[in-house]
């Protein structure tokens, strides 16, 4: 079976021109090996920073790690110190202070508990009692 | 095809890193010094200017170093040059907008599809276009050549033929197919050809 013949490829070169370009492709290689070469002291000083800054910038989370790690515990042990401080000393409850005094000075008192009952009773025979006097 | 023997020129550049992960530094240090003058002529031909390709190489190992140290050294080369090659398309894309908006537009471009392979096909007869050159000038021409090529062909031909990795890796760090490489490369021996057949 004759299959139709593939017309040539221009991209494919000869052995002629394979050798040809050879030769002068090694001369670019070399060129350009020798500009690279010959930089000036500035530029390799300022490649040699760059690379120190991005190995540099591989150690850096293992210190920020540290850091992080660091006062993360501080402020752990900050918050436990203060809620046993908050423990040993209860904070003083003074409304039921105040209400437990004056239920002591009721008992305690002259007065009898029928007294404090009809407070009102007694505060209105007073200013009868007053009124009369006067 | 072009034969494979020149292409190698780059592989005994690289360094003889273990092939298991690693982060020491000496190693890491080793492959950069080792990859950062080629790295600075690379972007500095991509840039135009030095200022601007140190900053580029400066980005490009620190993203290396980042994201790609704790693998295995043996396949750093080319993960290291993918992130150049990726620096320097963004810092591309940049100038492409800012001269957008400048009003300025990049003539030469990137538009590989228009050029004409018969047309710049190679002469079979001629020894090549640097024979004639003393050093100093055919630095000078091949600089210029290599600054008019589109940046995909430029990148091909640095990648493959300076460099030396082979098409797959040029194609992981160019992030393309092998077969675009090839034709990136073919190009841009074909465009080198005829520019710096005007310095003869």
């Amino acid at each position: 079976m004759n299959t139709p013949r593939k017309p040539l490829d221009p991209r494919v070169p000869t052995a002629a021109e394979s050798g040809a370009q050879e030769a002068w492709v090694e001369r670019a290689v070399a060129l350009l090996d020798e500009s690279a070469r010959d930089l000036d002291a500035a530029t390799l000083s300022r490649l040699n920073r760059a690379r120190q800054t991005a190995l540099a910038s591989r150690r850096r989370p293992r210190q920020r790690w540290l850091i992080g790690g660091g006062f993360a515990a501080a402020a752990l042990a900050l918050v436990v110190a203060i809620g046993i401080n908050q423990r040993a000393v209860p904070p003083p409850a003074l409304s039921a202070d105040v209400a437990a005094q004056e239920d002591l000075d009721a008992l305690v008192g002259d007065d009898s508990p029928d007294l404090y009952e009809n407070l009102d009773f007694y505060a209105w025979l007073d200013a009868q009692q007053q009124d009369g006097n006067g | 095809m072009l034969a494979g023997s020149i292409f190698m020129s780059g592989l005994d550049r690289m360094p003889d890193a273990p092939a298991t992960p690693t982060d020491e530094s000496p190693v890491l240090e080793r492959f950069l010094r080792e990859s950062e003058r080629r790295a600075l002529r690379m972007a500095e031909l991509a840039a135009g200017n030095r200022e601007e390709a140190l900053d580029l190489v400066q980005d490009a190992m620190l993203g290396f170093v980042r994201h790609y140290a704790a693998r295995p050294a043996d396949e750093w080369p080319p993960l290291f040059w993918r992130v150049l090659d990726s620096r320097i398309n963004d810092w591309h894309r940049r100038q492409r907008v800012r001269g957008r908006w400048l009003g300025w537009f990049d003539r030469a471009g990137d538009d590989d599809e228009h050029d004409d392979p018969i047309a710049a096909a190679p002469d079979p007869c001629e020894p090549g276009p640097l024979a004639r050159l003393a050093d100093s000038e055919a630095g000078i021409a091949l600089e210029a050549a290599l600054r008019a090529l589109p940046l995909r062909q430029r990148q091909a031909f640095l990648l493959r033929l300076w460099e030396g990795l082979d098409v797959a890796d040029t194609a992981a760090a160019m992030r393309c197919s092998e077969g675009s490489v090839k034709t990136h490369l073919w190009r841009a021996l074909a465009n080198l050809r005829n520019t710096l057949e005007k310095y003869r």
